[in-house]
């Protein structure tokens, strides 16, 4: 006989097994400590997939991001490999995004289209940062392979032509705050809207757009994740009334738990092959959700509380 | 179920001799009906609950003589049915059916079926039967939305209709287990009991439990929808410190 613990959620006012989400929690800590990221991409449509209803899962899994970061934050921030001053610009872009989005999320849901917005926003990012993942890495492992690695300090883009120019003395760059900034409000965006910390985009972003080195990358989005999900957990508690806080500290209560051990065994596997490997995760969570808007759903019709 | 049964037994029993021990003017009422409980708690550890209607009828219940209905029903709350249309592609919510006032729960249930015991007009002016559900709605007009609300409540067990019959002991003792599903809603519910004879209701009694949440469930909904910059700031520092706790719980080496 499986044991079964229910318990009440009280925001999503419903009865859940508890084991069933710490082991969910669990499995996305165990992942996301393997492949260095926050796991929210995964968490939130896992939820959706349980019958939490799309505005709990969202906001909750924003929630949980946060606790699931804030120990990453602390350990980098020991090892000084945290630029606050670009984290600092990020997190101000990250501010204004997080306020965007969650208007846009309170709106979404007037209109009664949250389900449908959330899975394309997942299917529209999450496939094109899958895609972008696994040909880069495959790049990689063919140019490794050939060459060896690629030696450069950054990459010179369009990004860093733009006005405002600020030097950024940990990064050891001399680029405008625009491009920071830009990132950061989109990053925060996403993070209101799809309930993630944004990890996996911020990462390649701030390598390819911003051209930091990547000693500092991690540390810093995991400062700018931490800021944006506690500013998106705060303002979808208040305007949407979404966070379950007991949903939450069950999820991290199995995510922490699996995060230390993802991460034991992550340190074994090479950086281009981790990188496909999270590529085709990706690429696999962002296909199922487009399937289940293509295919004619099982009940054409909805029920929901008015507003 | 056999301690059940010999408490449910002793209720009925202390519940006849109260009605032999009243004065004379009371034992002519025709019904007499109770709840096993007034009040049902929702706690973190909620799965639902069952009440018991039990009660007593003065003249002998069944076939060919007096037949009992229980109605009950939640509070009422505005929804929303929305259909999905493909718009290039995609399936996206369409047009949309707003119902003001859709019970919550309900249940109605008979010693037999309802439709057997009373004539169409008297069934739908009382409210007996989920077709006859007062169901006014805006928006949408396609009969599609009434049909999908009424399937979705009857799916989720929230309406039902007729779970069980109401069972019948010793002619003149009836009993019915309610089914509280586990996502009820707060509020006050009315159980309505009816003593039917030749097609007509000659006597009711209006019964009501309240659902409440209490404990930590309900200590946490308080705060979110009474303060909610408070509750948002708990949430925050709480999953901090559950973070941060736990990694250095689990940390290995």
């Amino acid at each position: 006989m499986v044991a079964v613990l229910q318990i009440y959620l009280p925001i999503a006012e419903m009865s859940v097994d508890a084991l069933l989400l710490v082991g969910v929690g669990f499995g996305v800590g165990w992942l996301s400590g393997l492949f260095g990221v926050g796991g929210g991409f995964l968490l939130t449509p896992l939820l959706i997939l349980l019958g939490i209803p799309s505005t709990v899962a969202v906001a909750s899994g924003a929630n949980q991001t946060l606790g699931a970061s804030v120990s990453g934050l602390l350990a980098q921030a020991r090892r000084g490999n945290v630029d606050w001053q670009m984290g600092g610009v990020l997190v101000a872009g990250g501010l204004f995004g997080s306020v965007a989005g969650v208007q846009l999320f309170a709106m979404l849901r007037r209109l009664g289209q949250v389900d449908a917005a959330v899975a394309i926003f997942y299917v529209v990012v999450l496939g094109s940062v899958g895609a972008l993942m696994v040909m880069e890495s495959v790049r990689a492992i063919f140019r490794r392979r050939r060459h060896g690695a690629a030696h450069r300090l950054h990459n010179h883009s369009w990004a860093h032509g733009l006005p405002f120019k600020v030097r950024f003395r940990k990064s050891r760059l001399y680029i405008s705050v625009i491009p920071p900034l830009a990132v950061g409000f989109l990053i925060g965006v996403l993070s209101a809207v799809m309930g993630v910390g944004g990890g996996f985009m911020l990462v390649p972003a701030m390598i390819y757009i911003l051209g930091m080195p990547t000693a500092v990358v991690i540390g810093t989005s995991l400062f700018q994740v931490v800021c944006v999900t506690a500013s998106v957990t705060f303002l979808q508690a208040i305007q949407v009334g979404g966070v379950d806080i007991v949903l939450t500290l069950l999820l991290l209560l199995g995510g922490v738990a699996g995060a230390q051990f993802g991460a034991a065994m992550g340190g074994k596997l090479r950086g281009e092959e981790t990188r496909a490997l999270l590529g085709a995760l990706v690429l696999a969570v962002a296909a199922s959700l487009l399937w289940d808007l293509l295919r004619v759903p099982a009940a054409l019709f909805s029920v929901g509380p008015a507003f | 179920m056999s301690a059940r049964r010999g408490w449910l037994l002793a209720a009925m029993l202390a519940l006849l001799a109260g009605g032999f021990c009243r004065p004379a003017a009371a034992q002519t009422s025709e019904l007499v009906a109770r709840l096993s409980t007034e009040r049902v708690a929702i706690t973190t550890a909620f799965v639902g609950e069952s009440i018991l209607v039990f009660g007593s009828t003065e003249q002998p219940l069944g076939p060919g003589g007096d037949e009992v209905v229980v109605m009950a029903r939640g509070p009422s709350a505005p929804f929303v049915v929305r259909r999905k249309v493909r718009v290039i592609g995609l399936w996206l919510n369409g047009p949309s059916a707003r119902f003001a006032a859709v019970p919550s729960f309900y249940a109605i249930a008979g010693t037999r079926p309802p439709w057997q015991l009373l004539p169409e007009e008297a069934r739908h002016q009382r409210g007996i039967g989920i077709d006859s559900i007062p169901l006014e709605f805006t928006g949408a007009r396609a009969p599609g939305f009434r049909r999908a609300l009424v399937e979705l409540k009857r799916n989720s067990n929230l309406w039902q209709e007729d779970p069980s019959p109401i069972e019948i002991a010793g002619s003149r003792l009836f009993n019915f287990r309610l089914h509280l599903p586990s996502t009820v809603q707060p509020g006050t519910y009315n159980v309505e009991v009816m003593l039917v004879r030749a097609r007509r209701v000659v006597a009711t009694e209006q019964l009501g439990f309240v659902v409440e949440r209490t404990g930590s469930a309900a200590e946490i909904e308080k705060v979110a929808r009474g303060q909610p910059v408070i509750y948002a700031l708990l949430c925050i520092l709480a999953a901090a410190f559950a973070g941060w706790a736990g990694s250095v719980v689990f940390r290995r080496g």
